[in-house]
C-alpha cells in the first residue's frame, strides 16, 4: 500500500494558475477523492500525479521516494480516464493484456491474470469482444480491469463515470469500490459530483480555483463546512446573514439578529466586527418546535412559494423574506405535514445544527 | 524539468522544416529572385515585368489563364453541384453506380483526359472520321473550347466530391426549421442549406480553380498553341534558342501569386463561415413527381457518363489497330507491344519513382502529423502552412525552382532521378499529412496516455497504438498520394532527362509525335495503375475513408 504525498503543487496553464499551491496527503489504501466545480484543477492534479503533466514547482512523493523525474510509464500507476482511453484496435483481453505484455510476464501467467482481472469485474465471458461491440459500462470495467491487472501502486481514476447512465452509475461506482477495498490499493478519483464523491470516499478534498479548500470525511466535509463554497458544493445549504447582539450568560449562547429582524440563538461568536453567516440544511428545518428543551429552537417564518412530493420528503422553497427563499426538506410526511403553495408556514431549526460559516465575500 | 527536449520529435521538427526548405521554400525563393533578374549593363528590378506587361504575347497569357480558369471554376462548381443535390436529395437509381463513377473519372490525369477528347473528336478523330463519311463535320475540339470542355468534365468530380459530404452532414432538421417557420422550399434551400455548404462550395471551387491554373497537359495537347501560363512558362523555360530562365520565373512568380492569393481569399473566407453542424438524421431524399426524377435521372448520368468518356474511350483505343493518329475497328495488341520498343523504361521508371516518393511522403507525412497534431505550437503551424504550400504551386513552378537549384554546385541533382522523386515527394506530402493529422484529431489523446501510463514508453506508444490507430489515414493518404503521384506531367516534363522518362512524359511525347496507339497504350496501364490501389482501400476502409473525405 502506497502513501501518496502532494507538496506544494504548481502549474500554470499560460497566465493562469491550474493549480495554485496544493498540498496533499494520502493515506496507504485509502480512496480519496479531489472534487470541485469544473475547471477547479482536479484533473490537472491528477494528471501530474500520473507524470503526464509536470509541474513548475512542488514535488509528488510515494511512500518515501519522490517521483518528480519518474517518467510516467515508470511510475506503475493504473489510470481510468473519463473518456475510457480504450484501445479500439485490441480485443478486451488485448487490453486488459497490454501493460502485462509490457512488462514481458510469460504467456501463461499474462492469460490467467487476464483471466483473473476479467473475474474480478465481470467480464470473463467477454474476453473475445471488440471493443465497438461492448456497451459503455462494460467497457468502463475493461479500463478498470486493465489498469488493477498491473498491480499499480496507486489507482487513479478520472471521473469515471461520468459518460454512464444514472442506474449504472451506481452500480460501477459499487464494483469499484468493492474491487478496491478487496485489493487495498490506494486510489485518488476525481469527480465533479458531490454525492459520488460523499458515497464513495474515505476522505474527500474540495478544490475550488487551483486550491483545496477542506479535506476530511464526508459527514465532516457535511456537518462542517469550513467555507461558504464548501458549504454550498457539498449539499444544499439556506445561508442567513446578521449581526450579534450582546452575549447571554447562559452556556455560551449568542442572540443573533438577521437581515430580515429575526432573532435567534447560535453558538459561538461570529467575526469580529459582529457580522456573521449562518447556514442550516433543508433537512434540519422542521414544521414543529422540537420537544428536547436543553436546545435553543429558533423560528423562522414565511410563504410556500413552491412544493414538491418527492414520497419520502415534501420539498418546500418558503420565502422568508424579500429575494430569500429557504429550502426545507420534511421527512416522512403525512397529511398534517402537506401545506399549499401560498400558505403562511413556521419553520424551526435546533441551534445545535446550525453552522457558522466564515462570511468573507466572494463566498470562499 | 525532465529534458525533453531533444527528442526524435525535436529531430522530426528539424527534418520536416529542412525537407520544405530544400525542396520547396529555397527553390520558390529562386524563382521570385531569379524574375527580379536580368541581363546587359542597365539594372532594372522589374524588367522582366514590364517587359510582360507592356508584350501581348506575353500578358494574353495570363488573361486567357485566368478567363478559362473562372469559366472552369463556375462550370465544375454548377455540375458539381447540381449533380450532388440530385445524387443526394433525390431517390435516384444507381446511386453508389453514381457516386463510385463519379470518383473514377479522378482517376485519369487530365491531360490524358484532354488526349481522349482529341481521339474522339480530333481530325483526325473517331468521330469525325465516321461522320465524313456522311459528310458531315463537328466544329473544331482545339482551342479555348476544348480546353474549358476538358477542365470542366476533369474537375467537376472534386466539387461533386467536397458538396456531397457536406450535404451528407447536414441535418433534417435545419431544413425542417427552415420550412416550419415558413420559408418556402427554394428560399429554405438559399437561406438555411446553401449558406452551410459554403466553405465545401468554395473550398471546391478553389481546387478547381489552382488545378486549372496549373494544369500545363491540356492546354498543351487541346490548345493548340493556345497560350496559357504554364505552357508560356515551359515555353520560355524550354526554348530550342536557348531558354529564358528569368523570364520563365517571372510567369512562374505570377502564377505562384495567383494561386496563393485564391487560397488565401478562401481559406479567409471559410474561416469566418465555418459552422459547426451537428448531423443526427441527415438530409431524407425528397419526394417529387416521376416526370421530374426522370430528368434528374437522365441529367445525372449524362454527367457520370462524360466523366467517364475518357477512360473509356482510352481503354478501348488501345486495344485498336493504329497507324500515327489514325485509329481503325478491330481488335490487337500491337500498341501494348509497341511500347516495348519506343518506351521500354518509362513504365518501370514511373513506377519505382512513384513507389518511393510514396513510401518517403506516408513515412515523413506520419510523423509530422503527429507534430502537427499533438505537439501544438507557432513554429509547427508555419511547418503546416509550408507543406500546405505544396498544393497551391503548379508543378511546373517547382520544377523550374528546382532546376535552378540543384543544377550548380554543391549539390547538382538535375538530370538524375533524384530530381524527379524530390518533386513527386514533396509535391505530394500534403496528402499523408491532411489524412494523418484529421484522423489524430479524432482519436483521443487520452488513449496514448493510457498505454503509457501502463508502462509503455511514448515513442513504443506510438508505435503499436498510435499507429494502428491512424492505419485508415495512412492507407488513403497513401492512396490518394499514388493516384496524384503516377500521372504526373507538369513537373516531370521539365526534370526528366534521357533515360528517366516517366509515363507521363512518354505519353505527351508520343501524342505530339501522333503515335496514339502507344499514348493510348501507356494511359491505359496507367488509369489502370492508379485505379487499383484506391479500389483496395475503399473495399477495405468503405468509401468515405478512402477519399479522406
Amino acid at each position: 500500500m502506497t502513501r501518496v504525498r502532494v507538496q506544494g503543487i504548481v502549474k500554470r496553464f499560460g497566465d493562469t494558475a491550474a493549480i495554485d499551491g496544493i498540498s496533499l496527503d494520502v493515506r496507504p489504501g485509502e480512496l480519496f477523492t479531489l472534487v470541485g466545480p469544473s475547471g477547479c484543477g482536479k484533473t490537472t492534479l491528477l494528471r501530474i500525479i500520473a507524470g503526464l503533466l509536470e509541474q513548475e514547482v512542488g514535488s509528488v512523493l510515494f511512500n518515501e521516494d519522490r517521483v518528480d523525474e519518474v517518467p510516467p510509464y515508470l511510475r506503475n500507476i493504473g489510470v481510468v480516464f473519463q473518456s475510457y482511453a480504450i484501445f479500439p484496435h485490441l480485443t478486451v483481453a488485448g487490453n486488459i493484456a497490454y501493460g502485462l505484455k509490457a512488462r514481458h510476464l510469460p504467456a501463461d501467467e499474462i492469460a490467467a491474470k487476464v483471466a483473473e482481472a476479467g473475474r474480478l469485474v465481470q467480464l470473463d465471458a467477454l474476453l473475445d469482444r471488440m471493443p465497438s461491440q461492448l456497451s459503455g459500462g462494460q467497457q468502463q470495467r475493461v479500463v478498470l480491469a486493465r489498469a488493477l491487472v498491473i498491480e499499480p501502486q496507486l489507482l487513479l481514476m478520472d471521473e469515471p463515470l461520468s459518460n454512464l447512465d444514472a442506474k449504472l452509475r451506481v452500480q460501477i461506482r459499487s464494483l469499484i469500490r468493492a474491487v478496491q477495498r478487496t485489493l487495498q490499493i490506494t486510489t485518488i478519483y476525481v469527480t465533479h459530483d458531490q454525492e459520488e464523491a460523499l458515497a464513495i470516499s474515505d476522505t474527500i478534498a474540495v478544490m475550488d480555483r487551483g486550491r483545496v479548500l477542506q479535506v476530511g470525511k464526508p459527514w465532516e466535509l457535511y456537518l462542517t463546512p469550513g467555507s461558504r463554497f464548501v458549504a454550498d458544493f457539498i449539499g444544499t445549504m439556506n445561508v442567513f446573514h446578521g449581526h450579534l447582539e450582546a452575549p447571554e450568560a447562559a452556556a455560551g449562547w449568542h442572540q443573533m439578529v438577521t437581515s430580515f429582524g429575526q432573532r435567534w440563538q447560535v453558538r459561538a461568536t461570529g467575526a469580529s466586527d459582529g457580522q456573521l453567516s449562518v447556514g442550516v440544511r433543508p433537512e434540519s428545518l422542521a414544521l414543529e418546535r422540537g420537544a428536547n428543551s436543553d436546545d435553543a429552537w429558533n423560528p423562522l417564518t414565511g410563504t410556500v412559494v413552491e412544493a414538491a412530493y418527492l414520497r419520502a420528503i415534501v420539498r418546500y422553497q418558503v420565502r422568508v423574506a424579500e429575494g430569500l427563499t429557504v429550502t426545507a426538506d420534511i421527512h416522512n410526511p403525512d397529511f398534517g405535514a402537506i401545506r399549499a403553495v401560498g400558505d403562511p408556514v413556521t419553520l424551526w431549526f435546533s441551534a445545535n445544527r446550525a453552522v457558522l460559516l466564515p462570511d468573507r465575500p466572494g463566498g470562499a | 524539468m525532465r529534458g525533453r527536449r531533444r527528442d526524435l520529435w525535436w529531430t522530426v521538427r528539424v527534418a520536416g522544416f529542412l525537407t520544405v526548405f530544400a525542396f520547396l521554400v529555397y527553390p520558390l525563393a529562386t524563382v521570385l529572385a531569379t524574375s527580379f533578374s536580368g541581363e546587359g549593363k542597365h539594372f532594372v528590378l522589374a524588367a522582366n515585368y514590364e517587359r510582360f506587361f507592356t508584350h501581348r504575347y506575353y500578358y494574353s497569357s495570363v488573361i486567357n489563364s485566368l478567363y478559362l480558369s473562372a469559366l472552369a471554376t463556375l462550370g465544375a462548381l454548377a455540375l458539381g453541384t447540381s449533380l450532388a443535390f440530385a445524387v443526394t436529395r433525390y431517390a435516384l437509381p444507381g446511386k453508389a453506380f453514381l457516386r463510385t463513377a463519379a470518383n473514377l473519372a479522378l482517376l485519369s490525369p487530365p491531360f490524358i483526359g484532354a488526349y481522349s477528347w482529341v481521339v474522339l473528336f480530333g481530325r483526325m478523330g473517331l468521330v469525325n472520321r465516321l461522320l465524313s463519311a456522311f459528310d458531315w463535320s463537328l466544329p473544331t475540339i482545339y482551342g479555348w473550347r476544348g480546353i474549358l470542355l476538358v477542365f470542366t468534365v476533369q474537375y467537376f468530380p472534386f466539387v461533386f466530391l467536397l458538396v456531397s459530404a457536406a450535404l451528407r452532414s447536414v441535418d433534417q432538421s435545419i431544413e425542417d426549421a427552415a420550412l416550419s417557420l415558413g420559408s418556402p422550399p427554394r428560399r429554405a434551400l438559399t437561406t438555411a442549406i446553401l449558406p452551410i455548404l459554403a466553405p465545401s462550395l468554395t473550398a471546391g471551387g478553389l481546387l478547381v480553380f489552382m488545378g486549372t491554373m496549373a494544369d500545363f497537359g491540356t492546354p498543351m495537347i487541346i490548345g493548340e498553341g493556345l497560350r496559357t501560363l504554364p505552357t508560356l512558362m515551359y515555353g520560355e523555360f524550354m526554348n530550342e534558342l536557348g531558354g529564358n530562365p528569368a523570364m520563365a520565373s517571372t510567369l512562374g512568380s505570377l502564377l505562384i501569386l495567383v494561386n496563393t492569393a485564391a487560397l488565401l481569399a478562401q481559406r479567409y473566407y471559410a474561416f469566418r463561415k465555418a459552422y459547426n453542424v451537428v448531423c443526427i438524421q441527415p438530409l431524407r431524399a425528397k419526394r417529387t413527381s416521376r416526370g421530374r426524377l426522370l430528368a434528374l435521372t437522365v441529367f445525372a448520368y449524362a454527367v457520370v457518363g462524360t466523366a467517364l468518356i475518357p477512360a473509356v474511350t482510352i481503354i478501348i483505343s488501345s486495344f485498336m489497330p493504329t497507324r500515327g493518329p489514325v485509329m481503325y475497328a478491330g481488335f490487337s495488341l500491337q500498341s501494348y507491344e509497341a511500347i516495348f520498343f519506343r518506351v521500354p523504361r518509362a513504365i518501370a521508371n514511373t513506377f519505382g519513382l512513384t513507389a518511393l516518393s510514396v513510401v518517403m511522403d506516408v513515412f515523413l507525412g506520419v510523423l509530422v502529423a503527429y507534430l502537427l497534431a499533438r505537439r501544438r505550437s507557432r513554429v509547427h503551424a508555419v511547418l503546416d502552412s509550408l507543406i500546405m504550400l505544396a498544393y497551391a504551386i503548379p508543378g511546373t513552378v517547382v520544377g523550374v525552382g528546382l532546376i535552378v537549384v540543384y543544377n550548380r554546385p554543391p549539390i547538382i541533382l538535375t538530370g538524375t532521378w533524384m530530381i524527379l522523386l524530390a518533386s513527386y515527394f514533396i509535391r505530394h506530402l500534403p496528402y499523408p499529412v491532411r489524412s494523418c493529422t484529421a484522423m489524430l484529431q479524432q482519436i483521443d489523446v487520452r488513449v496514448e496516455e493510457a498505454s503509457v501510463s501502463l508502462g509503455v514508453p511514448p515513442f513504443r506508444t506510438f508505435v503499436k497504438v498510435t499507429i494502428p490507430l491512424m492505419f485508415p489515414a495512412i492507407i488513403s493518404g497513401a492512396a490518394l498520394a499514388w493516384m496524384t503521384t503516377i500521372g504526373e506531367l507538369s513537373s516531370s516534363i521539365l526534370l526528366y532527362s534521357g533515360p528517366w522518362a516517366t509515363m507521363s512524359v512518354a505519353i505527351f511525347t508520343e501524342v505530339f509525335g501522333n503515335h496514339f496507339g502507344t499514348a493510348s497504350a501507356l494511359a491505359s496501364i496507367l488509369i489502370v495503375a492508379a485505379f487499383v490501389p484506391l479500389f483496395l482501400t475503399y473495399r477495405v476502409l468503405g468509401e468515405r475513408a478512402a477519399l479522406g473525405v
